[in-house]
């Protein structure tokens, strides 16, 4: 997988999955839509790419949601996808 | 009236209140810090506490009640990042509605649906334990 970084704002993503979570080898763009973070995940995590996460071949991360953490001076960008917790309407 | 939420362990004690900002009588945002909690307490074999049992959420009125759309699409979407099936009681001031996830297969009443899709159902059979603050979490959402 090609890093996707546009106007080098580059961040790591962290995916949760079944109990594990890890960080995406290659970078991703920190204003990349969720819909595109969704899918380089989907992508990575079907094919055994993410370390510490298993190949799971139907992997879906529909009802996930994207956290973002801007570049501070002391750490790097970071997004992480990890699963909705809302209740009701 | 406002929905409230608590988290409870294998002994229906209570492990985190959940009164996120944002709460109304009929909804619970989205909320990082609900998936901490229960991140924390996953199973031990995958790296948590081990004391995470589940979810219970109030419907803040009387009589039955029944899992939403959102309800149903977030019991499936954590467990499936926590990678481990939980227990989702509905409380209303009245009545409480146990959920847990089931293959339709195991059950008669969901003959006829794609027998290999798993779906949430009330449970039939009741847990022995209670939750031990569920008169508080009532009362919280009054």
């Amino acid at each position: 997988m090609d890093n996707v970084i546009i106007n080098n704002q580059a961040a790591r993503l962290n995916i949760t999955f079944e109990g594990s979570n890890g960080d995406l080898p290659d970078l991703v763009a920190y204003d990349a839509n969720d819909g595109d973070i969704k899918a380089f995940a989907t992508e990575a995590v079907r094919d055994g790419y993410v370390p510490g996460i298993a190949a799971t071949p139907h992997a879906n991360f529909t009802d996930f949601v994207v956290d973002r953490y801007a570049a501070t001076a002391e750490l790097p960008a970071r997004i992480f996808l990890r699963p909705k917790t809302p209740f009701g309407r | 009236m406002m929905e409230t939420a608590l988290v409870f362990d294998r002994h229906g004690r209570t492990l985190h209140w959940h009164e996120p900002p944002g709460r109304s009588g009929g909804s619970l945002p989205d909320s990082r810090p609900l998936w901490d909690v229960l991140w924390e307490h996953r199973s031990a074999e995958k790296g948590g506490t081990g004391r995470l049992a589940g979810v219970a959420h109030t419907h803040p009125w009387d009589g039955p009640t029944g899992a939403s759309g959102t309800d149903l699409t977030t019991f499936h979407a954590v467990e499936l990042g926590l990678g481990q099936r939980l227990v989702w009681p509905i409380v209303t001031f009245t009545h409480v509605a146990w959920y847990a996830r089931r293959r339709a297969i195991d059950n008669a009443s969901l003959a006829g649906l794609n027998p290999m899709s798993d779906v949430y159902v009330p449970h039939n059979e009741l847990p022995t334990w209670k939750l031990a603050d569920i008169e508080e979490l009532r009362l919280r959402s009054r």
